[in-house]
């Protein structure tokens, strides 16, 4: 399997090219430009219904790849169909890749995802996170970290955090499906891409989580999307590991964690989050990463 | 070619097998199981070589998987009822748009609330907008050779659309019925292997499903076209099915329509209990009525429903469904398609055997002999037939 060692052998050649009509400074675009480097043309990308499915616009697409976009919550039962018809007219070489937003992954996907990753179907799925549902504008999913301000949960008198509600911690739940589950962020290509070559490789289902930085929603300066992304790892909101066969792996190891108040100060979803409120996010942070920390190199599922 | 006896959904599976679909995505539901059950059986002792058997999370995934194999070209078969109908609903009409030439026979089961676990026919006229062409079988038989038919027009390059295969569980699908399975010699004669038309390939990238902007109308209308399309690739396919087959199938079921004054028009099962009763009712009261039974729903057949309703002077649309607040779903399509015709007869409703009620050749008596007082008086009527709904007490609880 081909290693990276850093961003200079990452491969020149681009299938996601001119003409996107996604945001300037857009994570999951940015995210899927790297990832199509890896895969190639010979790839089907099944979207969830999210911002990323107005990339094609008929008759035009940026994409040098083939695209599925069925409906929101069923990527994973696309892909599944997608593969083993595939394989079955004889056709086991191309990637079967689902493309999705975290609304449709770790919400209203859920089922369908967890029946795929139970099945081990040879798909590796990307979930780009950008902590909400993006494309209607901004809402709350149970990806939203505590305390981000949403259009549905917008802070006021009585609900001065906003999100109240902790995320649900997803890799754990796709780790426990004897996966190979991994996050991964914009500001770590080498690292993304190692991850997407070790799931292609796989005979199996992997799941790939990348932070997708949005620069509309999180309602930040576009050029920064990359120093957001490195602050969120920084910081500890989003730490970068992978679990296989249910043994966690720390990829980015720091001896502390800069204070979150770094990543949220450059973000206008977290403006007017009052202290107690950033305390407890960086509590919970906290306690994450202490919990990824001792289970290094552990059975962590 | 062989005589057995097979329920309505060993009938389906047969169907199926004979067509050797590449991919057959599956869940679990009353009164579907024993269909998907036949095929696992047949997966498991290795009949189906060139078939993947896929245990799926819901309906809706089952729908959605059937669309991501249908879309690099496989060849599809599913099944299902009820409410894993509707759970699919969504899918159904992205199938469609997509022009994808899926098959799946679905079997009829009341809709909840309350539960019931028997026949009528909500589940499958409440996809009767979703761009599938829509067949309903009389009995085992023609659920097995519409399978087939339904391949053939699917994916016909003049179509390329889903087709429903419609059965009443329990009735037909639970009951064994003999009839003749096709050698598969005859059905590789009958069906070419499917070569499809605009799948993705290997060196070939295409972008199925995107967003458009003013062309919404057109992609909408070219999915119109090619189900009207349907209607004479129908004809077509039931022509060579006879010359192949031996059995003769047309868009529309008649009986003893010839010098029929009073006519029934049904769907399903109930047709044949129907047919019955109709010669009972000619043999012993020499009264002149006949059935047109609906087998294509959608595309509607409207020119072959006309024609054969033409020389009547009543007509009973008996209904086993109901919208409610509106009646049966067929009485308006009967009504709109013989509205335009220079003579045309009184037309009268009857809803009748939802969830499952089942409808005796005595109570299609009673219909008939409504439909003559409706005639005699010269005023259609709108009825249920199984139960009184004038001053019905819509509260009431206990005392049923």
């Amino acid at each position: 399997m081909q290693e990276f060692k850093s961003i200079r052998d990452l491969p020149e050649q681009d299938y996601f090219t001119g003409g996107s009509s996604a945001c300037a400074g857009c994570g999951p675009s940015m995210g899927l430009k790297l990832a199509l480097k890896v895969l190639g043309p010979e790839t089907i990308i099944i979207n969830a219904s999210g911002c990323m499915t107005l990339l094609p616009l008929y008759p035009n697409t940026p994409l040098k790849a083939s695209w599925i976009h069925n409906a929101i919550e069923n990527a994973s039962s696309t892909a599944a169909g997608a593969r083993h018809g595939l394989d079955m007219l004889g056709n086991r070489d191309m990637n079967v890749v689902c493309y999705a937003g975290d609304g449709a992954t770790y919400d209203i996907g859920i089922a369908s995802l967890s029946g795929a990753a139970a099945k081990n179907e040879r798909i590796i799925y990307i979930c780009y996170n950008n902590q909400s549902f993006g494309n209607t504008g901004f809402q709350w999913s149970t990806a939203t970290p505590y305390g981000s301000e949403t259009k549905t949960t917008p802070r006021g008198k009585d609900n001065p955090i906003g999100t109240t509600v902790v995320n649900k911690n997803m890799l754990k739940i796709m780790g426990a499906h004897r996966v190979y589950a991994a996050t991964a962020s914009l500001a770590y290509p080498v690292d993304f891409l190692n991850k997407l070559n070790r799931a292609k490789e796989r005979d199996g289902f992997s799941y790939i989580e990348l932070l997708g930085a949005c620069t509309a929603g999180w309602n930040y300066d576009p050029r920064l999307t990359v120093r957001i992304s490195k602050l969120a790892v920084r910081c500890g909101m989003w730490p970068l590991y992978e679990i296989e066969n249910g043994v966690l792996t720390l990829n980015k190891d720091f001896s502390e964690l800069k204070p979150i108040d770094e990543f949220l100060k450059l973000q206008g979803r977290y403006r007017a989050l009052p202290q107690d409120g950033v305390d407890r996010l960086q509590s919970l942070i906290s306690e994450h990463w202490t919990e990824l920390k001792e289970y290094n190199g552990l059975r962590y599922v | 070619m062989k005589q057995t006896l097979v329920t309505g959904n060993e009938a389906a599976a047969w169907g199926a097998r004979l067509v050797q679909p590449n991919y057959i995505p599956t869940f679990p539901i009353t009164p579907q199981t024993e269909c998907i059950e036949t095929l696992a059986r047949w997966i498991s002792d290795g009949e189906l070589p060139g078939t993947y058997f896929d245990r799926m999370e819901s309906e809706h995934s089952v729908m959605s998987a059937a669309v991501g194999a249908a879309a690099v070209g496989a060849r599809v078969f599913t099944a299902t009822s009820s409410q894993g109908l509707l759970l699919m609903h969504e899918v159904l009409y992205i199938a469609a748009g997509m022009r994808l030439p899926i098959v799946m026979a679905t079997i009829s089961r009341g809709l909840s609330a309350p539960v019931t676990l028997w026949s009528d026919h909500n589940d499958f006229l409440d996809q009767r907008d979703s761009g599938w062409l829509m067949f309903h079988a009389e009995n085992n038989q023609e659920v097995l050779d519409l399978v087939l038919q339904a391949y053939r027009i699917a994916e016909d390059s003049r179509v390329l659309l889903p087709v429903m295969v419609n059965m009443d569980g329990y009735v037909l699908s639970f009951t064994d019925e003999p009839i003749t399975i096709p050698s598969p010699e005859m059905v590789k004669e009958f069906l070419p292997k499917y070569t499809p038309k605009h799948t993705i390939a290997k060196d070939r990238p295409v972008t199925v499903g995107p967003p458009v902007l003013d062309e919404y109308t057109i992609f909408r209308a070219q999915n119109h076209v090619a189900a009207r399309n349907a209607l004479e690739v129908m004809e077509e396919v039931m022509d060579d099915f006879d010359r192949i087959f031996g059995r003769r199938y047309h868009l529309v079921d008649e009986f003893m329509l010839d010098d029929a004054e009073l006519v029934l028009v049904t769907q399903g099962s109930m047709s044949t209990t129907a047919k019955a009763a109709i010669m009972e009712m000619r043999d012993e009261e020499g009264i002149k009525v006949g059935l047109l039974r609906l087998r294509v729903i959608r595309p509607w057949p409207a020119k072959a429903i006309a024609e054969a309703l033409k020389n009547a002077k009543a007509v009973a649309v008996i209904d086993r469904n109901l919208a409610p607040g509106r009646g049966g779903i067929m009485f308006p399509e009967i009504v709109e398609t013989l509205y335009n015709l220079d003579r045309r007869p009184l037309v009268s409703s009857f809803v009748v055997g939802l969830g499952g009620n089942p409808q005796t050749e005595h109570k299609v008596k009673e219909i008939t002999r409504k439909l003559m007082d409706d005639l005699e008086t010269g005023r259609p009527r709108v009825e249920w037939n199984d139960v009184d709904v004038n001053d019905m007490d819509v509260n009431d609880m206990e005392g049923l």
